[in-house]
């Protein structure tokens, strides 16, 4: 049993305005109010920080199986719940895939093993993420597949994308897409425009993500059934998120930490950081800004890192060379939370902390719906954040296995500073914060 | 002057007033050239390193000729062979070249950004970009430069097309910098497809049509043209490309009277220029060569030698 006490608790909706205590029992939410006694129960003080239902974030890279030397199940859990995150979604694109149930299930295993934060598999939606035929989608989702993907690419074409939508729809999984249209960016490194005219580095043409997210929403009107657009970096694309939103279809998306904070001229200013190699790549000051607009007018339902780990043999070499990808567990609320404080609060804060809470939640498979809330009788997942903490991101405090990050070294307000799972506190820097 | 650079990686940070200092130090190592003996001991006991990923005859010649007449120690490091080809990363092969001691690193890599890697990674050791992928070609910025300010006098105000594939051309994006800063009016010419994207980010304009771009310009830059983009479907045929952009006598006749064309070399003959033109009183391409050696014993000496 845990009593947090004096605590400002914000119930994936809106922020009390009280001082309030939630007790914690049996791994669910026993009672929330003032001055609650909790006899026999460990007590938090923590003297007005923010208690908010526990972080999800939908898109993770734990490399598990078949890459473990960039990161597993084991380091990624324990890195998701240091950044306050106590639920996330990995991604299927390992060696092998994660296309069965067996695999599935494996996972799940792991996860509960690491006894950190809670891991939800994704499945392939097709076999062997080859985009020719389904995947065993709907024996996956029985052994606790939440999304189904084939992220790190596209499904490969709109009759399998069709099918696997038709096949999902009364699965309650939703379909989350990776928006690329291959053939435009082929041997790609950086956004098209500015950088590439200035390195000659073959462009990343923002065509690339429209094209398929149209495909996707056309796709998901004709099916009557949901898609979701991981990781969306365009202006244009969101313009036609945002549409198919008002048009009333089941059409959802998220951003990145990255691409809400970095543009593509740190490409150039870091004279070619691999740090800074990421795909979809970072785009425009202005796609910025429309991502940042996207997630005030509610276009955008959730938050992602992305958190694509690797060994630093592999991401510490020219920037030609690197793999594309940008960890972030450890760091990201802080680096979303410092990005709103600096320039200006741009959105209410309920609405940024409903993309880690709520929003996220809503899209999971249907037993996880209620993550998002602090009910009575919800699971005691719950983040302590504080918005008044400074610290310097310290690759080398991380329990990721990634060292290369493009924040390493900045002092960042805005901190995660405890995380607890089913009423297990699984970090806890209350210390350190005071 | 007090020089402050102590690497080339990209003109980019270079003001007008160094580049032509740099240019009147280039005139100096030119008359060196023209000596009996050419052979000074300015760099006496440095150890330069010729670290060459990618295939070049000329470049590496001239940095090793420069090294040599200056009296430093010139090693020849290239990847066929090397480390290299045996997979070693370039993190390691950075860290041996500081164990040996080298003072100076001349680097040509195929891919973008890589002797931005090296200088970061080297404590001690000047790095010289003699080429990365697409991005830079500084050097032989410097002596297009150098070469088109002995034929033309002061460069301002001077207009210069450069017409080929700029897309692929680190030669390009180089000279659009250096000669911009010295006050040159630059247009691109080419087919749309071996175009950037934002070519307006640049700060240059664009026209499409190579008679456009020629008329009345003092400087015409042809590129290399490559065989390749013809494979990739960026041009229909290279028979096309010559008589849409390639260097015939009857473009060069609308340039103005002064002319000169350029070209970096190695030429293809009958794509990107006939033979005439490469051949004709306009061509001023051997001394662009010639200067190619002034300007690296120039880059040489000041970096790592010379007035520190």
């Amino acid at each position: 049993m845990i009593l947090l006490k004096n605590a400002r608790i914000f119930d994936g909706r809106s922020i009390g305005t009280a001082s309030e205590d939630l007790l914690l029992k049996d791994g669910v939410i026993a009672g929330r109010g003032k001055d609650l006694s909790g006899d026999g129960a460990e007590v938090f003080d923590l003297g007005g920080k923010l208690v908010c239902p526990g972080f999800i974030d939908l898109h993770v890279h734990f490399r598990d199986p078949g890459y473990e030397w960039h990161e597993n199940t084991e380091s990624g859990a324990r890195a998701a719940a240091g950044g306050g995150f106590t639920t996330v979604v990995t991604m299927p694109n390992t060696d092998p895939v994660v296309d069965n149930p067996v695999t599935v299930e494996y996972l799940v295993a792991r996860g509960k093993r690491a006894g950190a934060a809670r891991v939800l598999p994704s499945g392939c939606v097709s076999r062997g993420r080859q985009g020719k035929q389904l995947a065993e989608l709907s024996l996956m989702a029985e052994s606790g597949a939440v999304f189904f993907t084939d992220d790190g690419a596209p499904v490969s074409d709109a009759k399998l994308l069709k099918t696997a939508l038709l096949y999902t729809r009364d699965l309650g999984v939703r379909i989350m897409e990776h928006p690329e249209e291959p053939s435009l960016t082929a041997k790609s490194q950086v956004n098209e425009g500015a950088v590439s005219a200035a390195s000659g580095m073959k462009g990343w043409p923002a065509s690339a993500e429209v094209i398929d997210i149209h495909r996707g929403i056309v796709l998901s009107r004709e099916t009557d059934s949901p898609i979701h657009f991981t990781h969306v970096s365009t202006e244009l694309a969101m313009d036609a998120i945002r549409q198919a939103k008002k048009e009333g279809l089941s059409v959802t998306c998220d951003v990145t930490p990255h691409h809400l904070s970095l543009d593509e001229t740190y490409v150039l200013v870091s004279r070619y950081s691999s740090a800074y190699k990421v795909n979809p790549p970072l785009r425009t000051r202005k796609d910025v800004k429309a991502l940042w607009d996207a997630v005030a007018d509610g276009t955008v339902d959730a938050i992602v890192t992305d958190h694509a780990p690797y060994h630093v043999d592999d991401k510490d070499v020219p920037f030609q060379e690197a793999l594309s990808g940008i960890a972030s567990l450890e760091c990201a609320v802080a680096v979303v939370l410092d990005t709103w404080l600096k320039t200006g609060k741009p959105v209410p804060l309920e609405r940024l902390l409903s993309l880690l809470t709520s929003g996220p939640a809503a899209l999971l498979s249907r037993p996880w719906r209620s993550l998002g809330e602090l009910k009575e009788g919800s699971p005691a997942d719950v983040t302590v954040l504080d918005l008044e903490a400074i610290k310097r991101v310290d690759v080398n405090q991380w329990k990721s296995k990634a060292r290369i990050c493009p924040w390493d070294g900045e002092m960042l307000q805005g901190w995660p500073v405890m995380a607890l799972v089913e009423g297990r506190v699984v970090m806890n820097r209350l210390k350190e914060s005071e | 002057m007090e020089w402050r650079h102590k690497n080339l990686i990209s003109l980019e940070g270079w003001t007008r007033e160094e580049l032509s200092f740099f240019l009147d130090q280039t005139e100096y190592m030119e008359e060196l050239l023209n000596r009996p003996i050419k052979k000074v001991p300015a760099l006496r006991g440095k150890i330069v390193v010729n670290c060459f990923f990618e295939n070049s005859t000329r470049t590496r010649s001239s940095f090793e000729i420069a090294g040599k007449v200056l009296s430093a120690d010139v090693i020849n490091w290239s990847s066929s062979g090397s480390s290299a080809s045996k997979g070693e990363t370039l993190r390691d092969t950075v860290w041996t070249l500081e164990a040996m001691a080298a003072d100076g690193v001349v680097v040509r890599h195929g891919e973008v950004g890589v002797p931005d890697y090296l200088a970061k990674k080297l404590k001690r050791a000047a790095v010289f970009n003699a080429g990365d992928g697409t991005n830079g070609h500084p050097t032989q910025a410097l002596l297009d430069l150098y070469t088109a300010r002995q034929k033309l006098g002061n460069l301002e105000g001077a207009r210069m097309a450069i017409i080929g594939d700029v897309l692929h051309s680190r030669v390009a994006r180089s000279d659009i910098q250096a000669f911009r800063k010295m006050g040159v009016n630059v247009t691109l010419c080419g087919p749309a497809t071996l175009m950037p994207e934002n070519t307006a980010s640049l700060g240059v304009e664009y026209v499409s049509d190579a008679r456009e771009a020629a008329s009345g310009k003092d400087i015409l830059y042809f590129l290399r043209m490559q065989r390749e983009r013809q494979e990739d479907g960026l041009i229909p045929s290279i028979d096309e490309y010559h008589r849409r952009w390639g260097a015939t006598d009857s473009l060069v006749s609308l340039a103005s009277p002064r002319a000169v064309v350029m070209h970096p070399g190695p030429m293809n003959r009958g794509m990107e220029i006939a033979s005439s033109v490469a051949d004709g009183p306009r061509s001023v391409i051997l001394e662009q060569v010639r200067s190619g050696v002034a300007v690296r014993m120039a880059l040489l000496y000041l970096c790592l030698g010379g007035v520190r």
